[in-house]
């Protein structure tokens, strides 16, 4: 196993775990933190594979960049959703956020 | 931070840390212990990337992640009332099939990551540093680095306009 | 007989132009009819269907200096499939010389009657447009060299049957009638279909002169077949039992209608199909058996029913399948040239027969019952005079032409050994003469049995109608002599030898069988006349003491034999319970049930599914974990 294989892993391990949160837990903030872990995971990956592949030049760590730009402005917007939110309905639970049943 | 190979050791360490914190996020009943942990999990995953030759995008993770993400996330975290109580009421009715399926894509991913052939042996390249970081930033990818001050300040707005309060005008 | 290599231009053109000119008068009619010509609408198809006759009697002309000469030419390649090949084409011999004469003739005669007959009508234009269609069908009928468009203008004289018995489809009678016609016909036409197809299946082709030329190589089970079906179709044609129901419900229609469809000229299709295919019916003695017999029987079935019939049109329908018969009985025989010889003369007189009739009734105001009428002599001297010509020759009295043709077929029945047939024949012979001067009697003699409102206005037709019956009058009295004297050896049977090359013209023994035969004919056919004077001018009580005497023999009369209960209830009502069957079972619950239950699956599928929709993101964001884990597997995997 070569380096990058290792890093891969501990990735996909991150991944997975900020997967599991997502899925599991109730509270909406939560549900975001979790979304965080993995995309840092995914940054993780990036940084691993253009530091170790031929012929990358860098441009993994350039997408990296624009990754955590974008993630910065994706919570803020969430979570200015969530409070708006708050603001109806008075609670953070995801079980609650259901008006789309069909 | 030393660069060049791949040295075990510290990697371990950063592995154990970012993972702990991680799991920590997931596992905390209080929501507050959640945050600082993930706190803890962004500065592992910035040692991380320093370990990989990017001293950058170290630094931006902690200004941004820690730095601004973070402190948005808890301030969310007072504005909204969290509630006290046992495990049913901090994991949903999924979790306990979310588990096996998340197991499943991380074995998946594991098995396919190392019987995968793409990468040569030992390291090729490295990342680029700062200098020529910047260089590709601003003669290759202006385009898409203009862009994203757009989206920024679609971000702003948006976000000013969503959690302002509703008068009755 | 021998193909002509060469067809001059001007033959060319003429015989194209026979069927174009009326069916260009159809197409202008109609289109024009309502609009620009009004009631001069029927100016064109008039000029059409006379220049026709111009131009067909041309033909008679060169076919009567050329009589061993068959034209046959294509004009243009119709059906190109593999090896099966048709054309448009036209064959001119004798005995299309022979239909020309008879189809052209009282069709242009019955355009001119129609001026008057139909004067007033609101449909006026679209029923010369009719007539103009029907003569364009016609004409390409017995021009055809090959049986597909022979079969195409089969079905096209077919659908102007339709079109005119119906002429007047407001009301419920014509509709049906109209819609009994073509329906009744297309058995015999599906019968006609097969026969084509096992034609083409044994010889490889449906024009005349390759099917003719090679008649004699077929298996004689396979002749069979072909000649039965082909005869099938003439039967539904023609209006032989049992495809007879047709024509006298056709009588709903206008009276030319009927001179001209259904007495001289549509329902002669049929015999000259059986006439034209006579290569073929020469080598199977089995179908020329099938045919005489089945003639003979309808000759007589129909005389049967013609007794007791009281309305003036369906006698004279009735009658015209009891002829029909004959030539059949003819045919079948192998007195191939005396049965278009009674074609020819039959033509003529029942014709004659239809338009006198339409005479009356014109001048009765609409009345078709012939209880209602009596006394007309006086008042229509014309139409009197020449119905009792007509009469006379269908009853078959010397000298007139019913005479000649008809004797002739019975004359050849008795030598070619049928005796049975030929009894069937004279007891028809009888019969024939004595309901037709029935009609006579009752119509023209004795006092008016009409309302007193009708007998004012009983007038004798105008000139436009009247010069047509005198017109035919002159060849139904006159065709027998100048055509067919002497008997078996005049001047017809000369004329159709090249087509009926087997059968030659014979002589004939006056002193002897043939002359004894000949003259027992017209006795009984004078006896004929004689019994009906007694019933009808005499002793008037006969009929009805005679019809409670056998009353059922009356009643089975009257009531046609009860073929149309018959079909009624073999054939009509199964048909009718079955359709209605498949609608409520198969329609309602099998086709409807499955489009229903198409749509009952998916609103039960959905309402199933609907619990999928809690509404939560979460639990969609663990459907996409779940599929994009199966999709890694598959990409893994294949």
């Amino acid at each position: 196993m070569s380096p990058v294989d290792w890093w891969l892993l501990l990735s996909a391990l991150l991944f997975c775990i900020g997967a599991y949160g997502v899925l599991a837990r109730r509270n909406v903030i939560l549900v975001i933190m979790c979304l965080e872990l993995m995309l840092n995971a995914v940054n993780l990956a990036l940084v691993a594979l253009s530091n170790f592949l031929p012929g990358g030049q860098g441009r993994g760590s350039i997408f990296v960049l624009f990754v955590i730009t974008i993630a910065a402005a994706e919570v803020t917007v969430g979570l200015g959703i969530v409070i708006s939110n708050y603001r109806n309905r008075r609670s953070v639970q995801t079980d609650d956020y259901d008006e789309l049943k069909g | 931070m030393p660069g060049g190979d791949f040295h075990p050791v510290f990697f371990v360490i950063v592995a154990a840390w970012i993972l702990v914190a991680g799991i920590g996020v997931v596992a905390f009943h209080n929501i507050v212990h959640s945050a600082v942990s993930m706190i803890f999990c962004f500065l592992g995953v910035a040692f991380a990337f320093a370990l990989l030759n990017s001293e950058l995008l170290a630094i931006i993770q902690i200004l941004i992640y820690v730095g601004a993400i973070s402190v948005v996330i808890i301030f969310a975290v007072m504005l909204t009332q969290q509630q006290t109580g046992g495990f049913k009421l901090f994991f949903n009715r999924q979790s306990a099939f979310a588990l096996p399926a998340a197991v499943a894509v991380a074995v998946l991913l594991a098995v396919f990551f190392i019987s995968s052939k793409f990468l040569p042996k030992g390291d090729v390249a490295h990342n680029p540093n700062v200098h020529s970081l910047s260089a590709l930033l601003f003669n290759r990818y202006v385009f898409p680095f203009e862009l994203i001050s757009l989206v920024l300040l679609a971000a702003m707005v948006g976000a000013i306009v969503l959690a302002r309060k509703e008068d009755d005008r | 007989m021998t193909a002509l290599a060469h067809v001059s231009t001007v033959l060319k053109v003429a015989t194209a132009l026979v069927p174009l000119l009326p069916f260009a008068g159809f197409l202008i009619t109609l289109l024009f009819g309502k609009s620009l010509l009004r009631r001069r609408a029927d100016v064109v198809s008039l000029a059409m269907v006379t220049l026709s006759w111009v131009f067909s009697m041309y033909l008679f002309v060169h076919v009567f200096a050329h009589r061993h000469d068959v034209l046959d030419w294509n004009v243009f390649s119709w059906i190109t499939s593999g090896s099966f090949h048709v054309t448009w084409g036209f064959h001119v011999d004798s005995l299309t010389a022979i239909m020309l004469l008879v189809v052209g003739t009282i069709g242009m005669l019955v355009h001119y009657y129609s001026i008057g007959y139909m004067r007033g009508d609101p449909g006026y234009y679209r029923f010369f447009a009719y007539l103009n269609l029907f003569m364009f069908a016609m004409y390409i009928l017995v021009l055809a060299n090959n049986y597909l468009l022979m079969f195409l203008a089969w079905e096209g004289v077919g659908l102007c049957s339709y079109l005119l018995i119906s002429f007047w489809f407001t009301r419920k009678a014509p509709s049906q009638a109209g819609k009994k016609a073509f329906l009744v016909n297309r058995i015999g036409d599906f019968g006609f279909t097969l026969g084509m197809l096992l034609m083409f299946l044994t010889f490889g082709s449906l024009q005349f002169t390759n099917v003719f030329g090679k008649a004699g190589g077929a298996g004689s089970a396979t002749l069979l077949g072909i000649c039965l079906l082909l005869f099938t179709g003439a039967v539904g044609k023609s209006a032989q039992f049992p495809l007879h129901v047709w024509l006298p419900d056709a009588m709903e229609g206008p009276t030319p209608v009927s001179a001209l469809i259904h007495a001289a000229t549509m329902v002669n299709a049929g015999v000259y199909m059986v006439a034209r295919s006579y290569p073929l019916f020469i080598h199977s003695h089995a179908a020329m058996l099938v045919v005489m017999c089945l003639g003979a029987f309808t000759a007589i079935y129909a005389a049967g029913i013609a007794l007791t019939q009281n309305d003036i049109k369906k006698v004279i329908a009735y009658s015209t399948v009891s002829q029909l018969g004959y030539m059949f009985m003819a045919l079948g025989a192998g007195a191939w040239a005396a049965g278009i010889f009674h074609l020819f003369t039959h033509g003529f007189f029942k014709g004659l027969l239809f338009l006198g009739a339409g005479s009356v009734i014109h001048a009765m105001g609409g009345e078709q019952d012939m209880r209602k009428m009596g006394g007309l002599r006086k008042l229509l001297p014309v139409t009197y005079w020449t119905m009792v010509i007509g009469a006379l020759a269908n009853a078959g009295i010397f000298p007139l032409a019913g005479f000649f043709s008809k004797d002739e077929i019975l004359g050849a029945d008795f030598n070619a050994g049928y005796w049975f047939i030929w009894i069937v024949g004279i007891i028809t012979a009888f019969l024939t003469a004595f309901y037709m001067f029935r009609l006579i009697f009752m119509t023209f003699h004795n006092q008016s049995r009409a309302d007193a409102t009708v007998q004012a206005h009983i007038h004798e037709s105008p000139k436009v109608m009247s010069v047509p019956l005198v017109l035919l009058a002159i060849p139904a009295a006159l065709a027998g002599i100048v055509a067919g004297w002497p008997p078996d050896g005049g001047w017809i049977h000369k004329f159709l030898e090249p087509v009926f090359f087997n059968a030659k013209a014979e002589t004939f023994h006056w002193a002897g069988l043939d002359g004894g035969l000949l003259l027992f004919s017209l006795v009984v056919a004078l006896a004929g006349i004689g019994t009906a004077y007694v019933f009808y001018i005499r002793r008037r009580e006969l009929p009805v003491r005679v019809g409670e005497r056998l009353p059922w023999a009356y009643q089975a009369s009257v009531n046609k034999f009860y073929m149309d209960e018959f079909y009624e209830k073999a054939a009509i009502r199964p048909t009718m319970n079955g359709a209605s069957w498949l609608w409520t079972f198969f329609d309602v619950k099998v086709v409807d049930g499955a489009v229903n239950g198409v749509a009952w699956l998916w609103a039960r599928l959905a309402r199933v599914l609907r619990p999928l929709q809690t509404g939560r993101a979460q639990n969609y964001a663990f459907g996409i974990l779940i599929g994009v884990l199966v999709l890694v597997v598959a990409f893994r995997i294949f």
